[in-house]
């Protein structure tokens, strides 16, 4: 019954839906998982790599993390030769309004006008939309740190915390349960790593399949500057091991607890 | 309004050292005879090694200066490395040579590192990008002529930051000098591969 209303964009369905919006949503659903959460003191974004295969050259410097200008920075899950468009999109037209204003562009301006664009495949032209979901994070002096996500259709939304890509909505019921109000980037950083454990396919966890990124303020006043900073691969693997043992630690806790109660038992 | 390019009254140089280069301005912004402002910025910070300093007409500086800053940042997020001196002095070039019959009435004077490499690099042009670069000094303003001969007198290769601080800052103070519409202070900023020492000068104020 669908197929009738899905081969073109701009036409609804009669149940008043966009199959092909829908169905690059479906699209990246398959892609590589990306986390975003907002902390009282930063963001990070935390994406999986997918493409660890052994024969790809490593020249690149992240697959899924882009610098967007010094403000902000996104992470994308979705289609990587849309992506790469999008992204180049998004660096100029914040380049665009530095040089007519000379001051950073507030974020959620870049997010909406991205989104305009986006919604645009959605409505003319007869193209397929971009199948790619992007997560944004950035600080700017009226709104502070700030954390958005956009897709295919063009809707956008500001979130503390969310995830895309692969097993997204497993990710995002962990992080309704986990997140508490303004933690610290430490906390979120540990949360993350926790979220990606559940989400990632494979079972060992290591910096090779994880990109973290951190968007913070430092110094003080008129010479505060916003900071991008990948965290490399030790301080990730850091990260991942001291979770490793807390998990480890709580196992024996459980054992222990298990065999005081069968002593109680056995009494 | 006979010269468009003598409307605000410039001077920069630029010289090399001894793996380090310096690039150096006046402060004065002035419509014709009258001087409006002495902390004028002539001398543009691109990236942590690389300046540019504009000759000319201060409102084509501003703007040529924000339209590089323009190209260099998506140039630097794109390809995920600082720009090699050089390759920005093709950039200029070819951002004023866009404008080839409507051009832009300025003279850039650009000094850096390498950012590998941190050999010094200095360069110039003229109104509409014809470059020139030289492994001495380059010089422009509306005293270039005085800028050329008090170079020629003082420069020396292989100077140690500190005695080419020295040496671009008697060169530009005394060039000044002798020109009426450029002066009343200087800036002079000298490039070292670890560090950047910036320091305002205090000349003939008039």
């Amino acid at each position: 019954m669908a197929r009738r209303y899905d081969t073109k964009t701009t036409i609804f369905s009669p149940e008043g839906r966009l199959y092909q919006v829908e169905y690059a949503m479906e699209a990246i659903g398959h892609a590589g998982t990306c986390l975003g959460i907002l902390a009282e003191d930063g963001i990070l974004l935390a994406a999986e790599r997918k493409n660890t295969n052994k024969l790809l050259d490593d020249v690149i410097f992240s697959e899924k993390i882009y610098r967007l200008h010094d403000n902000m920075a996104c992470s994308v899950a979705g289609i990587t030769s849309d992506a790469n468009v999008l992204t180049g999109y998004l660096r100029q037209t914040a380049q665009k309004y530095h040089l007519i204003y000379q001051e950073c562009i507030p974020c959620e301006q870049l997010v909406m006008q991205l989104c305009d664009l986006k919604q645009q495949y959605t409505q003319f032209g007869g193209l397929r939309p971009f199948g790619v979901s992007i997560l944004y994070m950035g600080w700017d002096p009226h709104y502070g740190f700030q954390l958005y996500q956009s897709d295919p259709s063009g809707n956008y939304g500001g979130w503390k915390a969310t995830c895309i890509g692969n097993n997204h909505q497993a990710a995002i019921s962990m992080l309704k349960q986990e997140y508490k109000d303004t933690p610290t980037l430490k906390e979120a950083l540990d949360l993350a790593i926790k979220v990606l454990h559940k989400t990632l396919d494979s079972t060992k966890l290591n910096s090779e399949k994880v990109e973290l990124a951190s968007l913070t303020r430092e110094g003080e006043g008129p010479n505060a500057k916003t900071v991008i900073r990948v965290i490399p691969g030790e301080e990730v693997d850091e990260l991942i091991k001291k979770y490793q043992e807390m998990v480890e630690a709580k196992k024996r806790e459980e054992k222990e607890k298990e065999k005081e109660r069968e002593a109680t038992k056995m009494e | 309004m006979s010269n468009i390019f003598e409307y605000n009254g410039s001077a920069v140089v630029a010289m090399v050292g001894k793996e380090c280069v310096a690039i150096a301005a006046d402060r004065r912004l002035g419509m014709q005879a009258q001087t409006v402002t002495t902390d004028f910025k002539k001398i543009y910070e691109m990236n942590n090694k690389l300046y540019v300093g504009f000759y000319g007409l201060a409102t084509d500086a501003q703007t040529v200066s924000n339209r590089l800053k323009f190209q260099l940042n998506l140039y630097q997020l794109r390809e995920n490395r600082l720009i090699k001196p050089k390759a920005f002095m093709h950039m200029v070039s070819n951002l004023l040579y866009s404008r080839r019959f409507g051009y832009y009435f300025i003279e850039p004077v650009i000094a850096g590192l390498d950012p590998k490499t941190n050999d010094p690099y200095i360069a110039t042009m003229d109104l509409i990008g014809c470059p020139m670069e030289t492994k001495d000094f380059v010089v422009a303003g509306t005293c270039s002529e005085q800028l050329y001969g008090m170079c020629e007198s003082l420069w020396k290769p292989d100077l140690e930051p500190d005695d080419l601080f020295e040496t671009i800052s008697q060169a530009l103070m005394n060039a000044v000098d002798r020109d009426a519409v450029s002066g009343w202070g200087a800036v002079v900023q000298v490039i070292e591969k670890d560090q950047i020492t910036t320091r305002t000068l205090k000349s003939r104020m008039d």
